[in-house]
């Protein structure tokens, strides 16, 4: 059995992750929505009460690997002169779901 | 049959209402629920908490983790709003006088302070927060950015950060002007801080590559503390000397690591849902709070942190 359920959901802030579930299974939210749920019973009713869209892992990654090309190109639109700022962001880097 | 009384020569308690938690493995009855019960050590979690109106990083924050203050911080341009939380939604404050990035906040949520940062230029400005609006007062010594606070409104500390190059230097606000403190043994930028003016933990941060140091502050002088178990920068801290927490930030790669500093030492504590850089937070190592920040975008997501000493279960035969 497969240890992760991948999905999206939209955080909608409090209560939308209790310490109960945090506690109860796996959960890590990424870039695009994207949530990684541990795969138990309690894990797969979180995503379900959370209007989550169930993805395979192929697919959820494909949502991540959009954001990061997206904030990658971003970074390469900005002037050099803010690149090589001293304390500037570092251009994004790749994300691999678990 | 045999007795609870018999084995451990001890009656069980009767309670209307669960008592305080303050005793390991305790066990009482709760008359109201018709349950028995006990105490089991407790287990840190980050729990979700309110969205803040303006999904920003950069940003600063000061407080606890039921009267939180968020304010400034960039998306596509600096950003001069104040956001409060009340342990559950973020509601407007009083915008900030100078919209910036990348500065320090210390205090509470009436009582906030802010100071450095960038707005076109490094900054060295400083304001008061009074629970409605902000007011100027007296200016850094050393105008930078990606700096560290921690203390209160009238007796603030601010340290490292950075001009053109990474900065040791440390100042005491009295609530009214800055003056020279103990510089920082190591020179950083983009580091976290908590504490009080006289008692303040400096920790991570950048100096040539990510950092793992950790400084403690007196009044006067910093020396070494325990080093975190993830170098990282662009974290966010809370809570005090003899009890902090370090979360977020990022290594080349941003990280949901947590750590709780115990005066001496760090140990890994449960990981943030969400991995992020340039927070911010406020609270306590039992009680945090980390708001805002970067993933591959500017996020609003909020997570409440809490560490009980203990939980309270009902005993159940299953």
């Amino acid at each position: 059995m497969a240890l992760f359920i991948y999905g999206t959901a939209t955080n909608t802030g409090k209560g939308f992750f209790t310490a109960e579930d945090r506690r109860n299974f796996f959960l890590r939210g990424y870039p695009g929505n994207v949530w990684v749920v541990g795969n138990t019973e309690k894990g797969a009713l979180w995503l379900a009460e959370k209007n989550g869209v169930e993805k395979t892992k192929a697919e959820a990654q494909a949502i991540v690997n959009a954001e990061v090309t997206a904030a990658q190109a971003a970074w390469d639109a900005l002037p050099e002169e803010q690149k090589n700022r001293p304390g500037s962001n570092q251009r994004p880097t790749a994300i691999t779901l678990p | 049959m045999t007795t609870y009384k018999e084995i451990f020569g001890k009656y069980v308690k009767n309670y209307s209402s669960d008592p305080t938690a303050d005793i390991e493995g305790q066990i009482w009855y709760n008359s109201t629920s018709g349950t028995f019960k006990t105490n089991l050590a407790g287990a840190a979690a980050w729990a979700s908490g309110g969205n803040l109106g303006t999904a920003r990083y950069l940003l600063a924050g000061c407080g606890i983790q039921t009267a939180g203050l968020a304010f400034t911080g960039y998306t596509t341009t600096n950003q001069s709003a104040t956001e409060e939380y009340d342990g559950s939604a973020w509601t407007a404050g009083g915008n900030i006088g100078t919209a910036r990035r990348a500065l320090a906040g210390a205090g509470t949520q009436t009582a906030g302070l802010g100071f450095g940062g960038y707005t076109t230029a490094n900054s060295a400005a400083t304001e008061e927060y009074d629970g409605s609006a902000w007011t100027v007062g007296g200016n850094l010594g050393t105008a930078r950015i990606y700096l560290a606070g921690c203390g209160t409104q009238t007796a603030g500390l601010g340290f490292g950060g950075l001009t053109t190059v990474n900065l040791s230097a440390t100042e005491e606000y009295d609530g009214s002007a800055w003056t020279t403190g103990g510089s920082l043994n190591t020179a950083r930028r983009s580091l976290a801080g908590c504490g009080l003016q006289t008692v303040a933990l400096a920790f991570g941060g950048f100096i040539t590559g990510s950092s793992n140091a950790t400084e403690e502050y007196d009044g006067s002088a910093w020396t070494a503390g325990g080093n975190l178990g993830t170098a990282r920068r662009a974290l966010a801290g809370a809570g005090t000397q003899t009890a902090g927490l370090g979360f977020g930030g990022t290594t080349g790669t941003v990280t949901a690591a947590t750590e709780e500093y115990d005066g001496t030492s760090w140990t890994t504590s449960t990981s943030m849902a969400t991995a992020r850089r340039n927070l911010a937070g406020a609270g306590t190592q039992t009680a945090g709070l980390g708001f805002g920040g970067f993933t591959t975008t500017q996020v609003n997501n909020t997570e409440e942190y809490t560490d009980p000493s203990f939980s309270t279960k009902t005993i159940t035969t299953s």
